[in-house]
């Protein structure tokens, strides 16, 4: 016992040290600094997303203090692992509202998370901006306190259901894991191919196995034109290794999410994955938003994900200018404000707090789409990208 | 209730229900030594059954813990029926299926458990009438029934039925050749532990308003499983003890890592698992018998030559 507590002590004087060095950075703060914070999936499943988003967030942060922080207060944000667990996520959520005393939480990304935490900020009145496609999600009774950058199902398969019988494919297999937008992508999509005269198949797959030859055995009993491959990378990875052993010679669709560069390094074979079309919510064409994420991210495609933390991140501050005010229920209020209804168009926070401060009426336009919201938290509408895999690259067919 | 305090009586609520699961596992494991890596499935089905008679069927709180003790302990029940000639890691295998299934079956079974979305707006007792004092009446009430599963659980250890069952764990031939019927002892003690592993479940759902099969990974069963070996296999104030270690470890963890500067978030939670990794590490190390080690008194001696 004793040699523990020695072991204690000392941690707690390296953590104590580490705290005083940090100090510096608190004492320079003008005021008492505006709290922010992201929860987003940095272990677990999500694990592949959440740090470049949590990233994303705390560039957007940084570049607003170096510009002199909101309301003349500088910002400060936290970032905690909601473990894409929904248990995980309520502790970290419950910190992050009674300790860092945060007026918003941007990033969510798992539904179940999401759904988990929504209650607890409602209750505290803290914002909640999120990433998750569950339609049950902005059904929640959330009093305005919750608005989601991902377009639900039924937007982004119905348009996918158009672009794919525009490929001329009319018999259509979708191979799916059981997500909270399963029932829906495979119903949605049935009426969409409906509507050309094209057909579905669908099948359920089981998101943690290590070989899906029985899956694709069974889709390719179909005689299929194309197969919708809708999982996330993980699994899609293994999904597309047995098709292409299967010789399948149709073509195939996913959605950019799973299907990303990190996917075609993992499969590693150019040919497994040549030709494969991918689907996301996007910007309209030219907008510099999403430019800026490349830049600040690195990354030649940034993940959809990661396009809405950042506009999450640009959408809050703005929201706390326009209400001169840095509550959850100023930011709830006079967020519609600052995303839609015309006025100065902006892409990011900087030029956004400067109009603001201006007496400017400004109109976000973000690196995931225009980003304007309905009642309910729901994007109203968004464009979508289409690009296809050509030599282990991605390549842009178009944006509409 | 606001701030630091609504956040640490909310970390002495859920600590309340890891130190039930604990408690559970202890009587299984600790107790009868059976294995049971399916305690997220039993925890899974509490939540269930008490989620779906209160939201569904309309049922009081108190009449969705009822049935979610008795669905606990059915499954248990079912479990050990079907498991009667598996031991030790060939149980444990088949309980980690178990809890896989129960996973599963809430993830698929849509027109009973609402699929992967889950089952929100659970309702919790007296919820609008406390208000802020919401997590702080909670977190008593769920101290006070771990008190109480806490002596009950004691008064089973110190009776002969607990000397039976550790028979039992010691040695199976040996029970059965004194007379003991050892499956029913199994049977019993894989019941009680089960519907404890339910009531945790239960005060999990009314506490937090959610249910979904995300939650019921193995990952819990993993933390609860690092709790008891923390505080002591075969001992329920061991198993509690635990639990609140493990809890506060989790939670302490994350002002520990954002305490060092220039490092990303994701490195910041990197660190948190390694720390949870090195503290079983250190625990199995330094302290395999845990923090508050099993007490069994002395066998009487056939010769009575005492050792000098």
């Amino acid at each position: 016992m004793r040699d523990r507590s020695i072991r204690l002590t000392r941690r707690t004087a390296l953590a104590a040290g580490a705290a005083s060095l940090a100090m510096p950075a608190v004492v320079r703060a003008q005021g008492e600094p505006i709290r922010l914070a992201t929860l987003t999936p940095l272990t677990g499943g999500g694990g592949s997303y959440g740090p470049v988003m949590a990233k994303a967030a705390a560039t957007v942060v940084e570049e607003v203090n170096k510009a002199g922080g909101v309301l003349g207060r500088r910002v400060q944000l936290t970032s905690e692992d909601d473990q894409t667990n929904p248990e995980a996520g309520v502790r970290a959520a419950r910190k992050l509202i009674d300790v860092d005393k945060v007026s918003a939480i941007m990033g969510t990304w798992a539904s179940s998370v999401t759904t988990a935490v929504a209650p607890l900020c409602w209750e505290s009145k803290t914002m909640l901006c999120t990433v998750s496609g569950a339609d049950s999600i902005t059904l929640l009774p959330h009093q305005g306190y919750l608005i989601r950058t991902q377009p639900n199902s039924t937007l982004q398969i119905t348009r996918l259901g158009e672009y794919v019988l525009s490929l001329g494919a009319k018999r259509v297999f979708q191979m799916i894991p059981q997500t909270p937008f399963t029932q829906s992508s495979i119903k949605l999509m049935e009426a969409a191919l409906k509507k050309g005269g094209g057909e579905q198949g669908s099948l359920i797959y089981d998101d943690k196995k290590p070989t899906y030859r029985t899956e694709v055995d069974q889709a390719l009993r179909f005689n299929p034109d194309l197969i919708f491959a809708a999982g996330y990378t993980p699994d899609t990875v293994v999904l597309l290794k047995d098709i292409y052993r299967a010789g399948f010679k149709g073509k195939i669709i996913g959605m950019a999410y799973s299907i990303n560069q990190k996917l075609i390094d993992q499969i590693g074979q150019a040919e497994v994955v040549e030709g494969v079309y991918t689907f996301a919510p996007s910007p309209a064409e030219g907008a510099t938003a999403y430019e800026r994420v490349k830049k600040i991210t690195g990354m030649d495609n940034p993940d959809p994900y990661t396009c809405q933390v950042y506009d999450h991140a640009n959408l809050v501050l703005m929201a706390i200018a326009a209400a001169k005010d840095a509550s959850g229920t100023a930011i709830r209020d006079s967020v519609r404000k600052v995303s839609q209804g015309g006025g100065k168009t902006v892409d990011n926070a900087v030029d956004g707090i400067k109009a603001i401060t201006a007496g400017e009426k400004v109109d976000y336009v973000g690196a995931s789409g225009p980003c304007d919201f309905d009642d309910k938290g729901d994007i109203i509408d968004c464009k979508f990208r289409y690009e296809q895999i050509k030599s282990g690259k991605l390549a842009l067919l178009k944006i509409a | 209730m606001t701030g630091w305090a609504n956040y640490l009586v909310f970390i002495v609520a859920t600590g309340g229900f890891y130190a039930l699961l604990a408690l559970s596992l202890n009587l299984i494991w600790g107790g009868a030594g059976m294995v049971n890596l399916g305690l997220a499935g039993f925890f899974a089905l509490g939540a269930y059954a008490s989620a779906l008679l209160t939201v569904n069927a309309g049922a009081p709180i108190l009449a969705g813990i009822a049935g979610a003790l008795v669905v606990g302990a059915i499954g248990g029940y079912v479990v050990t029926m079907s498991t009667t000639r598996l031991r030790g890691d060939y149980l444990a295998i088949v309980t980690l299926g178990f809890a896989e299934t129960i996973r599963l079956v809430a993830n698929n079974e849509i027109w009973l458990t609402r699929g992967s979305d889950g089952i929100s707006g659970i309702p919790g007792p007296l919820k609008a009438e406390l208000g802020g004092w919401f997590n702080a009446a909670y977190a008593l009430g769920t101290l006070a029934i771990v008190a109480l599963v806490w002596f009950a659980l004691r008064r089973i250890d110190l009776s002969p039925y607990g000397r039976a069952l550790r028979a039992v764990r010691e040695d199976e031939q040996v029970a059965q050749v004194a007379g003991k019927r050892i499956l029913r002892f199994k049977i019993e003690a894989f019941a009680i532990s089960a519907a404890i592993a339910a009531l945790a479940g239960a005060l999990y759902g009314h506490f937090n308003s959610y249910v979904a099969p995300d939650i019921f990974q193995p990952l819990i069963t993993i933390y609860i499983f690092l709790a008891v070996a923390a505080g002591g296999v075969g001992r329920v104030s061991g198993a509690v003890a635990g639990a609140y270690l493990v809890i506060f470890f989790l939670e302490s963890t994350r002002f520990a890592a954002a305490a060092i500067p220039g490092l990303a978030p994701v490195q910041h939670a990197a660190i948190r698992e390694m720390l949870i990794g090195l503290a079983l590490i250190v625990v199995l190390r330094w302290r395999p018998q845990g923090i508050l080690p099993e007490r069994i008194p002395p066998a009487p001696r056939p010769q009575s030559q005492e050792a000098t």
